[in-house]
């Protein structure tokens, strides 16, 4: 077994046995700086993987093919490693809320990087099924850490309930494909999955799969928990949650569906189509009544699951760029909205809109970053969000000569957008536009959240006004899992 | 071509000096005037060095500014005897307005918006003249358009100026759109906006345009009604003299109204002769309509302002005349001495202490004696006397007028005798006299920074005739024409050339300062009123354009708003988009109830989700 492939994985499983120990002897006070240690060592490691030596630059396979390295995973990787140290910051900003056992929840979070990591080299069953395992039950963990608030623990148990229920009829279906193939392998697989295209206990395998994976993304129909668990979990494990958990559902998907069974997939662009276009249409339409920033949160996560699905369902190599993409701009977006939450609404007890009235006299900088994040969100050029949506209606529309229901899907995408500048709007209008500014004293924030801030700012006006780099580091990581399809 | 970067310095110093302004030096007085004096003289300058150098030949530059399909728009400058000599005209008599302001305008609060708006006029002007292209001119055409209604709104705090700058800006919309249209009528045709290759086209193949040419005309010729005020869209131009007075001599004398003529001439070769007698006429009317009026108006600028409407029209027939040599001549003696009188009325009214109504002055010939001295070679040249430069471009629009056609040339010698008629008129009761008010009394002559623009322009008003202008405008308008060498061959050309013209123009003169000598030398108040009744009453009233306008155009125009406002809250607002956007309300609030919060809920839908994906799947 090569471990050299896996150094980087190690390393990271390592830093969070690291941090679990140093709890030990670090007095109670200093704890702050442990988190802040472990985000510079994961940023450490973010860096290096662009300046220096990384496992995440070299190819091939080991584990006996359970573990692959390519271009596709170091590009995921370097991700999560971003995404994770910028919200083990936001942890650190969010550690006096938290009764016990800070560091837990700092070391939780690198386990659950740890398991996106793998998530991003499984190439085979087991490997998929051990990763998103070590992310859910995390995560399990991390949302009900602050035990003191009911909505935390509502929001565990109902993740843990579904979470379970969703990887029951993922490991029946994996069991499914297994009997029917024999094959645990991706690549192994690929080869015989056109034989059993027509096997209808294959396909009711490969579904059961795909449910698994559609939770993991909040896809409909399995997008019940979503704003529960967004509502209820402390807002780094939101944030993480949002962004690292929804991508290691998106880099199996992609895997699992160009790789493993892309001749099974070449036929399902019908059934693609619609789940695209129902999760945009039910994502927007529900948020436009919340008043739970969180909560709303949570449904524009689901509408940005539809989207991504998008470039997916168009089932081209440029697709697959456009979601990679997409998921860069998404990082940085979604990171500089929970961020804010975290760091202005610290002193509320929920995290209603209302509670940015004023914002802008109490902190001109983060009222411009919610409202810089919203624009893009909803997509709006120069921004980071609008490149990527542009991208991904732009493979959509190129399929449109294939089969109609692609302009149809574009379409609804659109009217998903102009819906959702209703919501996001509403909550830039609360920022400025609110009738009762309480005179809520400034808000301050430490060095390294103001960091976060503008590392997440920085990354949405880069992607959105400098996109040529982003798009080639994402057309190299599709071409290298020649995903090409059809 | 020597100094090719000059021209784009003259054009681009205005506006970097309105931009620096606007952004930076708005609270300091001096800097602001500083920069946008500065813009200015140093644009007349380098014109003059430009000209030395290279003389009057024709030359054109081209920056690629966009291509869209096999669309190609260049940014370029044409330099040709016209646009120079136009540059020369905007650059000189703006440096000496410019300068004039700045001791007018020095206790306005406001001071360096007006530098800045001033720049930004300045820059749109001198756009206008260097334009090589349809696209290019009609952009420019339209910052005038903007750049004026915020001159003439400059006291935007009042009603009257708010109501006169959005009057301009409309009634020159108007014009604009036909413009417009006649420039994508050309487009089509000849697939190219620029002037030197439509014109190309056209003399390659005279039918070019065919049919619809006299068409296209009248269209391009809307636009120069708008700008140029003539007769139907004259209305906004006696309005806009709410502006400080030196943006009316700026503006409303010397250039921005000078830009429809400019245009005619600079497209000159688009005209069919039909379109050619259409707009001579029009001009004609203009000339006589604005001259009656002017003849009761009382207060001074208003008088000033029809009188430039209606030499306007004249320069306009001189167009319409095939003459357009004699249109550019006139536009440019007409330039120094209105922008001279209108300078003049601004020196009256600063000692006035804002009183503009002429009964109410009088008797300040010896109170303020190098503005009444100015004032007088002023009148004198608008009147047409030998040898001032009003008589000679007079005169050459005249001989066209008494070549072509007998009718227009009957009433342009009648406009010229009541043009000296009512500009006496003015003369007579504000100089002259005994003090109709007690203000009179504390006239004084204005400073120093206000008289030195007037006894420049004063000097140009006189010899602007005999300085080889006409020739320069023959030679590039229509190349190969005979004209007169040295000063003295200038001095008789007329008599010799159109006799008939030149002693009908004199004699026009002699009858209307009879006239007015006959009925306002000692006038207390105006004796005319009395002696013609009715017709002085719709004179003094405009002859009810306004009125009409409101009761028709106005009328109309609220009734269509009116419905289209009902259509728009009703059933666009209403209907259509409330039904949208209630019915996706409705539907995100709906489907909000299936988000029970129930656990058991969940996971019954989650597994009913699974059953129609396998039945989506593998059921059918």
């Amino acid at each position: 077994m090569n471990l050299s492939l896996m150094s980087l994985e190690i390393s990271v499983v390592v830093l969070g046995i690291v941090v679990l120990l140093a709890d030990l002897w670090m007095p109670a006070e200093r704890k702050r700086m442990l988190g802040y240690a472990a985000a510079a060592a994961l940023g450490l490691l973010f860096v290096n993987t662009f300046v220096g030596q990384c496992s995440c630059n070299s190819d091939g396979t080991t584990a006996g093919g359970m573990f692959i390295q390519d271009a596709f995973s170091g590009f995921f990787k370097r991700f999560f490693l971003l995404a994770a140290a910028l919200v083990l910051v936001l942890a650190v900003e969010f550690s006096d809320r938290i009764a016990a056992g800070v560091s837990e929840y700092y070391s939780l979070i690198i386990f659950a990087l740890a398991g996106m990591l793998f998530a991003a080299s499984a190439n085979d069953f087991t490997m998929l099924f051990v990763s998103i395992e070590l992310i859910t039950i995390t995560f399990y963990v991390l949302t009900i850490f602050t035990r003191g608030k009911v909505t935390s623990l509502e929001a565990g148990v109902k993740y843990l309930i579904l979470g379970a229920l969703s990887s029951a009829f993922m490991i029946y279906g994996i069991a499914l494909v297994w009997g029917t193939t024999g094959k645990f392998n991706f690549n192994e697989l690929a080869a015989v999955s056109s034989q059993f295209a027509e096997n209808k206990l294959f396909l009711f395998g490969v579904l059961f799969i795909l449910v698994g994976l559609g939770f993991k993304i909040a896809a409909f129909p399995f997008q019940m928990w979503t704003p529960d668990v967004y509502q209820g979990a402390p807002t780094p494990t939101a944030a993480f949650l949002a962004v690292g958990s929804k991508a290691a559902g998106f880099v199996l998907l992609l895997r699992f569906l160009f790789v493993a069974i892309p001749s099974v997939t070449a036929h399902w662009d019908k059934l693609l189509i619609i789940v695209s276009a129902i999760t945009i249409l039910y994502g927007n339409l529900c948020a436009i009544p919340q008043r739970n920033l969180k909560r709303l949160l949570g449904y524009s996560s689901i509408a940005h699951a539809g989207y991504l699905l998008l470039g997916v369902a168009a089932l081209t190599g440029a697709g697959q760029a456009a979601v990679l993409y997409y998921l860069g701009g998404y990082l940085f977006t979604t990171l500089a909205a929970f961020a804010v939450i975290a760091i202005a609404m610290r002193h509320l007890d929920s995290e209603d809109i209302g509670g940015l009235a004023g914002l802008h006299q109490r902190s001109p900088l983060l009222a411009a970053t919610l409202t810089i994040a919203m624009v893009s969100l909803a997509g709006i050029p120069p921004l980071a969000g609008f490149f990527g949506k542009f991208l991904l209606l732009k493979a959509v529309i190129e399929q449109g000569a294939t089969n109609h229901g692609y302009y149809c899907l574009a379409f609804t995408a659109l009217v998903g957008v102009v819906i959702s500048l209703y919501y996001y709007f509403g909550v830039v209008r609360a920022i400025y536009f609110s009738k009762e500014t309480p005179d809520a004293p400034p808000i301050t924030m430490s060095l390294p959240a103001k960091l976060v801030i503008v590392i997440c700012l920085a990354g949405m006006f880069y992607l959105g006004l400098f996109p040529s780099k982003m798009l080639n580091l994402a057309s190299e990581a599709t071409f290298a899992l020649g995903l090409i399809a059809r | 071509m020597k100094l090719e970067a000059l021209p784009w310095l003259i054009l681009f110093l205005p506006l970097l000096a309105a931009g620096i302004i606007t952004l930076f030096t708005l609270r300091n007085k001096a800097v602001s005037a500083a920069l946008s004096i500065g813009a200015i003289v140093t644009g007349f300058v380098l014109t003059l060095i430009f000209i030395k150098v290279n003389g009057f030949a024709g030359s054109e530059t081209a920056l690629n500014w966009l291509s869209i399909g096999n669309l190609n728009v260049d940014f370029g400058l044409k330099l040709d005897a016209l646009s120079l000599m136009m540059l020369l005209i905007v650059t000189g008599v703006g440096s000496a307005i410019h300068i004039y302001s700045y001791g007018y305008m020095h206790e306005d609060p406001a001071f360096s918006r007006f530098f800045a708006c001033l720049s930004l006029f300045t820059f749109s002007m001198l756009g206008i003249v260097l334009s090589n292209s349809f696209l290019q001119m009609f952009i420019f055409w339209e910052l005038v358009g903007v750049s004026s209604y915020l001159l003439i709104g400059f006291w935007f705090e009042k009603a009257s100026a708010a109501d006169a700058c959005k009057k301009a800006f409309l009634t020159n919309r108007i014009g604009d759109f036909g413009f417009m249209l006649g420039i994508l009528m050309i487009f089509t045709v000849a697939g190219s906006l620029n002037f030197s290759s439509i014109k190309d086209q056209l003399v390659a193949n005279p039918t070019l345009l065919g049919g619809t040419a006299t068409l296209a005309g009248l269209l391009i010729f809307c636009g120069g009604m708008g700008k140029s005020a003539q007769f139907p869209l004259h209305v906004w131009l006696p309005d806009a003299m709410e502006g400080p007075t030196p943006v009316s001599a700026l503006i409303h004398a010397a250039t921005m109204v000078a830009a429809g003529v400019y245009m005619l001439c600079r497209v000159f070769f688009i005209f069919t002769p039909d379109a050619l007698t259409a707009i001579s006429w029009i001009g004609g009317f203009t000339a006589l309509l604005a001259a009656l009026i002017a003849v009761q108006q009382n207060d001074i600028k208003r008088i000033l302002a029809y009188s430039t409407l209606s030499q306007l029209g004249y320069m306009v027939m001189g167009v319409g005349l095939a003459a357009p040599e004699a249109g550019m001549f006139h536009l440019t003696t007409h330039a120094f001495f209105k922008a001279l009188l209108f300078l003049g009325a601004g020196s009256l009214i600063h000692a006035m202490h804002h009183e503009q109504d002429i009964w109410k002055m009088g008797a300040l010939r010896k109170k303020m004696p190098v503005t009444y001295w100015t004032f007088m070679v002023g009148t004198l040249a608008l009147a047409g006397v030998w040898p001032l430069s009003g008589f000679f471009s007079k005169d050459a629009i005249l001989a066209a007028a008494h070549h072509h056609s007998l009718p227009l040339f009957i009433l342009a010698v009648g406009v010229a005798g009541l043009t000296t008629f009512y500009m006496f008129r003015l003369v007579f009761v504000t100089f002259f006299g005994e003090a109709k008010s007690h203000d009179v009394d504390h006239a004084h002559e204005s400073p120093g920074v206000m008289v030195w623009p007037l006894r420049i322009l004063a000097v140009l008003s006189i010899i602007a005739g005999v300085i080889g202008i006409e020739g320069l405008f023959s030679e590039a308008l229509k190349p190969g024409g005979e004209h007169p060498h040295g000063v003295l061959a200038q001095l008789i050309y007329p008599f010799q050339h159109a006799p008939v013209a030149a002693c009908s123009g004199l004699a026009a003169f002699a009858v209307g300062l009879f006239a007015a000598w006959k009925l306002y030398a000692n006038a207390k108040s105006d004796p005319l009123p009395a002696k013609l009744g009715g017709l002085s009453r719709a004179m003094a009233n405009r002859f009810y354009f306004d009125e009409l306008y409101e009761a028709t155009v106005i009328r109309l125009h609220d009734l269509i708003s009116t419905i289209s406002d009902w259509i728009d809250r009703w059933i666009v607002e209403g209907f259509c988009l409330g039904l949208v956007r209630g019915g996706t309300d409705l539907t995100g609030r709906a489907l909000r109830l299936a988000q029970t919060g129930n656990l058991q809920t969940y996971a019954f839908l989650f597994v009913l989700g699974v059953a129609v994906l396998l039945w989506f799947v593998l059921g059918k």
